[in-house]
């Protein structure tokens, strides 16, 4: 017969959840706000083609921090749900909430019964429409999900960000303001970040059916100078 | 549907066709002795600046079941989609591919070029050709942002996919409208020309061919008339599509039904 070591589950969990942490707090965060035509998502990201933010339907965006690989996976099963929902009834039965649900759903499994907990915290943003609000549902590690009120910040330096930006928060700001004081609150008093480490999305309502855009760098740069 | 997640052997990467055969949002068929006649005419023709499709819009199964059916649709920006054969079929096939293209790009945040979209539909189609007689033979048409120009691709039965560089019919007008396309294409077409001919060859498709709806100047449904350019995906207004009819009904009408010896 083996010998198993008694851990207590507190340990257990309080273990799994410094491991976690550690992973996420590695990343630079993400700031996702409400302005008066959408929402903007704003991550600090050298690389202009490994993504954290990204399209997951035609009025659902993703941003993850923390571990590409995990994230992008996340991101992955939210486009295919989304797409499958679409596909088996309409497109205006695919909500953000029902996703979010299921993310949280399986982060809480990977924490609490995978080999490892995911080393992750997700977005997922939802502009509003007719019949639906615009959301912001943040998923943390442990499947923790917070619907969060005009903003929310992701990763290890969440809450000092969260807290800067507070301060020049006003709701029904346009997009150029929202995008400057997010990228100073992402920035902290002591730096500025270049504009090429910037990746910018958006969810706005342009006409079209897919109000996700991309921006890019030119843009950026007239917005933070406008 | 719970949260779609593959392992690494498993991922069906970004095709959304794959994914639906994996997870069973597309159903297996039965095959059955029902054999439908592709009872259309839809007319691609390439020009200078791009691609023109001229569709006509009648449903028929053994009477008219519907006389303003799009037999065209974009497909995404750049690029249409046309169906000939059974009707169920041919809306699932457009849905598929809609969906399968705009998925391609959100997973891998590029889109796919245009051959690749016409070799991916291959498959798609050979799979429901050989699986159940309810065929469906589409059309590929649209503007290639890599080389600039307008690319017509048509499919066999089976799913071979081939591209033409003049023009392509399908429906059971074809022969009919093909007729005039040969007569009258030539490779400096411009878009007026493109639209004439396209619509005069669907004109003789109408006129011949039962199961081809022409212009309907009593209900006032006529043909749907795209063009593909630079700019994308463009569909033609009934005011528009209307007066190209009037004319040519006109100028048959003042020489009691014959062409003339012209393509007129």
């Amino acid at each position: 017969m083996t010998n198993y070591f008694y851990v207590a589950p507190e340990q257990l969990i309080k273990d799994r959840a410094t491991f976690a942490q550690k992973g996420i707090a590695r990343g630079r965060s993400i700031l996702a706000s409400t302005y008066d035509l959408g929402v903007v998502m704003v991550a600090e990201n050298p690389s202009a083609s490994l993504n954290k933010i990204s399209e997951i339907y035609d009025r659902i965006a993703f941003a993850g921090v923390g571990k590409y690989n995990e994230f992008d996976r996340l991101r992955e099963a939210g486009i295919r749900w989304a797409d499958g929902t679409g596909f088996t009834y309409s497109r205006d039965d695919v909500a953000a909430r029902s996703l979010a649900n299921y993310y949280a759903q399986h982060m809480g499994d990977m924490f609490s019964e995978g080999p490892k907990p995911l080393e992750v915290e997700i977005l997922v943003a939802q502009l509003g429409n007719r019949f639906r609000e615009t959301k912001l549902y943040r998923i943390a590690y442990e499947g923790t999900i917070s619907d969060e009120e005009h903003f929310a910040v992701l990763g290890g330096d969440a809450e000092s960000v969260k807290a800067r930006f507070a301060t020049t928060y006003v709701e029904n700001m346009d997009l150029s303001t929202t995008l400057k004081n997010a990228t100073a609150a992402l920035a902290g008093p002591e730096r500025t970040i270049p504009v090429g480490d910037l990746e910018v999305g958006i969810l706005e309502d342009r006409g079209v059916r897919r109000t996700f855009l991309r921006l890019p760098d030119s843009e950026v740069s007239g917005l933070l100078a406008g | 549907m719970g949260l779609p997640l593959f392992s690494a052997p498993d991922d069906p990467g970004p095709s959304f066709y794959d994914y639906a055969k994996a997870s069973g949002l597309n159903f297996a068929l039965s095959s059955h002795d029902t054999t439908v006649a592709h009872a259309t005419t839809v007319i691609a023709v390439r020009y200078v600046g791009g691609v023109v499709l001229v569709g006509d819009r009648q449903a028929t199964g053994n009477y008219i079941a519907s006389r303003d059916v799009r037999k065209i649709e974009p497909a995404d920006r750049y690029t249409a989609l046309a169906i000939s054969g059974t009707a169920a079929r041919g809306m699932e096939f457009i849905r598929m591919a809609q969906l399968s293209f705009e998925h391609y790009e959100k997973m891998t945040d590029g889109a796919l070029s245009l051959e690749g979209k016409a070799n991916y539909l291959s498959p798609i189609i050979q799979q429901n050709n050989l699986t159940t007689p309810l065929m469906v033979l589409p059309l590929l048409a649209g503007w290639d942002p890599s080389h600039q120009v307008g690319r017509i691709f048509e499919y066999d039965g089976a799913g071979g996919c081939y591209e033409r560089m003049d023009f392509s019919t399908i429906g059971s007008g074809s022969p009919f409208a093909e007729s005039a396309l040969r007569l009258g294409f030539r490779t400096d077409l411009d878009l007026e020309g493109a639209f004439e001919l396209g619509a005069l060859a669907l004109y003789e498709a109408g006129d011949n061919d039962p199961s081809t709806g022409g212009p309907d100047f009593v209900r006032n449904i006529y043909p749907m008339m795209v063009v593909i350019d630079s700019s994308g995906f463009r569909e033609l207004t009934t005011d528009d599509v209307s007066a190209r009819f009037r004319a040519i009904n006109e100028r048959r009408t003042s020489t009691g039904g014959i062409p003339g010896g012209t393509l007129r």
